[in-house]
């Protein structure tokens, strides 16, 4: 008898377990995840991806934003257009950035990779969190210049938009919060970290560096490694690195965020990752070649309060070094990074 | 037998499967702010009456915005009752954004209310934000992250520049240069919070304490738009706009 009534009982149980499992499996619509490999050699990213787990979907519906001109104001211009994956997504050969009616802006395109290892964006960190760096670009006036209400409704009376939306978030609903989380889904997958230096770091077979290449490795390691930090290369801080002030820009970097004098003519420490496929340097892209930034550092640094003791002496540099470091800058190029074919543009109709 | 036997487990089952699900959120209750916008004694009127400020200049007001958060509650013996977290944007123009709904109140006898206006800096620093904290309404800085706590914008003829307007965005959550002013209210009698009630707390929020103590002039200062000395300066001013003007059950 008791055996029955705890059969029963069992029964009964598995049935709960049934309903339960019923209940889980209507989550089989969820979105498929992205498996996104993290180099070895790099340190944990600061990005925090339990709020915003990679999907395939959101990856697709961030990158189809990316390269979409219909986000800025007249649909001229896109983020691609701009970030160029060819220049490791900084702008070939513009010293400024610009935008949509000719507008100017008064610093150089950065880069975009290994953003998710970085805290604060833009050259004065102005910017606090990833998901929200989108934000600067597509209201700048000078860049693509968007009203973000409008945006969103134009993105949600698309019905591409919607089915993107859907099979990112679960329903078609358009919201800031989930274009932001899709954007940053997408450049999270911009991880740049097989260049031929990374090949040698890791004792890869038959990976090694030329004479030169090691030479200039050298150089580095003794000259720029200080604040071109590896494995980033960057230290990620902000600096001021003796680059004479325009007037006509009147630029005044970090000092414009912190309001601290001591943060004039301070700008973040760019990685030297794909740095000679993105070309031109500086914050105002003032040098078109690299061994103008050579030059640069080996005379060239104009003092004030606030440069950077690493530098106030400037840089010596040999023609030897200089073309050692050259050889040793090119092996940081990561030539896989900047074909891959899962970053490149999607056409948009 | 074996039935009975079943059905008394299922009983006892569904018995405590009605008290997991009923004990939260049960036995608690809301509250209603209403909020009513003045400039002195007068009702607020936007766009169409000229004010003058403490320093004898007049202007008019075409925008008042601001973000109530962090709102909590304290028992007539003391005890504070911190509430849910939730974010308000209240605006002038949206009649709708001036009445407050705080739910999940634990019931009891309470003699203040505190909140906070404007976000607090975990969320300046947490990405993107949905709700009144999504960054369309313009309330967010996008050159330097953080929320525009409060804001009112208007005009004046003192004011030099082509447009003649002033624009006070109050921002700034880093400890140098923070403007979250916490606001503690005192009910003029102790309110009942209790099951199936919903009592009402109207509250005027006074433009004009804007511009005093510290005496506020346009021909001075115009545009705020950046954390620093006049966004603090201005903020320690509308710390002081509330008022409860009267409870009711």
């Amino acid at each position: 008898m008791k055996y029955k009534a705890i059969y029963i009982i069992a029964v009964f149980c598995a049935w709960l377990a049934l309903v339960q499992a019923g209940a889980q499996k209507s989550r089989r619509g969820d979105p498929a995840p992205y498996f996104l490999q993290l180099p070895s050699h790099f340190p944990r990213p600061a990005y925090d991806f339990s709020r915003n787990p990679l999907t395939k979907p959101g990856v697709a519906l961030g990158r189809f934003m990316f390269y979409d001109y219909r986000l800025s104001k007249d649909s001229t211009v896109s983020c691609g257009f701009c970030h160029q994956q060819f220049a490791a997504f900084g702008h070939f050969d513009h010293a400024l950035a610009h935008g949509v009616a000719g507008q100017q802006g008064m610093r150089s395109v950065p880069t975009l990779f290994n953003m998710i290892w970085q805290k604060a964006f833009m050259w004065d960190g102005g910017v606090n969190h990833l998901e929200i760096q989108p934000l600067t670009p597509l209201t700048d006036r000078n860049e693509m210049a968007m009203d973000l209400k409008e945006l969103l409704q134009k993105m949600q009376a698309d019905p591409q938009y919607r089915k993107m939306f859907k099979a990112a978030f679960g329903s078609p609903e358009i919201t800031s919060e989930r274009m932001f989380k899709a954007f940053t889904q997408f450049i999270a997958t911009m991880v740049s970290a097989n260049s031929k230096y990374d090949s040698v770091m890791l004792h890869l077979p038959g990976a090694s560096f030329s004479d030169e290449e090691k030479a200039g490795y050298s150089v580095f390691r003794e000259k720029c490694a200080a604040c071109h930090k590896e494995p980033l290369f960057t230290d990620l801080t902000y600096r001021s690195n003796g680059l004479p002030y325009l007037a006509a820009l009147n630029d005044v970097g970090r000092m414009k965020i912190t309001g601290n004098t001591d943060d004039n003519l301070r700008f973040k420490v760019p990685s030297l990752r794909n740095i000679l496929k993105s070309a031109p340097y500086m914050h105002d892209g003032r040098f078109f070649d690299i061994f103008q930034v050579f030059d640069f550092y080996d005379h060239g640094i104009k003092v004030t309060p606030t440069t950077d003791p690493l530098v106030k002496s400037g840089i010596p540099l040999s023609d030897r070094e200089k073309r050692q470091l050259y050889f040793f800058l090119n092996t940081l190029t990561d030539y896989s990074f900047l074909s891959n074919k899962e970053l490149s543009e999607v056409l948009i109709n | 037998m074996i039935l009975r036997i079943f059905f008394a487990y299922a009983g006892w089952f569904l018995l405590v499967t009605i008290l997991f699900a009923g004990a939260p959120g049960h036995g608690d209750s809301s509250l209603q702010l209403h909020i009513t916008h003045i400039m002195g004694a007068q009702p607020l009127v936007r766009n169409q009456v000229t004010y003058t400020n403490s320093s004898g200049e007049p202007f008019t007001i075409s925008r008042f915005r601001y973000f109530l958060s962090n709102f909590s509650l304290e028992t007539v013996d003391g005890k504070r009752s911190i509430l849910p977290l939730s974010y308000f944007l209240v605006d002038d123009a949206i009649d709708s954004s001036k009445i407050i709904r705080l739910d999940n109140i634990p019931a009891g006898q309470y003699k203040s209310i505190r909140f906070l206006i404007g976000v607090d800096s975990i969320r300046n620093v947490s990405g993107a934000q949905s709700g009144a904290l999504a960054v369309e309404s313009g309330m967010f800085w996008t050159w330097n992250s953080g929320y525009i706590m409060a804001q009112i914008e208007g005009h004046s003829p003192v004011i030099t520049s082509p447009t003649q307007e002033f624009l006070f965005h109050t921002g700034g959550y880093k400890a140098a240069n923070q403007v979250l002013k916490y606001v503690v209210l005192t009910f003029p009698q102790p309110l009942s919070i209790t099951t199936g009630k919903q009592p009402q707390v109207q509250l005027s929020a006074d433009v004009a304490k804007w511009f005093l103590p510290d005496t506020v002039s346009f021909k001075q200062v115009a545009v705020i738009m950046a954390p620093g000395v006049n966004a603090r300066k201005v903020a320690s001013n509308y710390q002081h706009m509330f008022r409860v003007t009267g409870i009711s059950d």
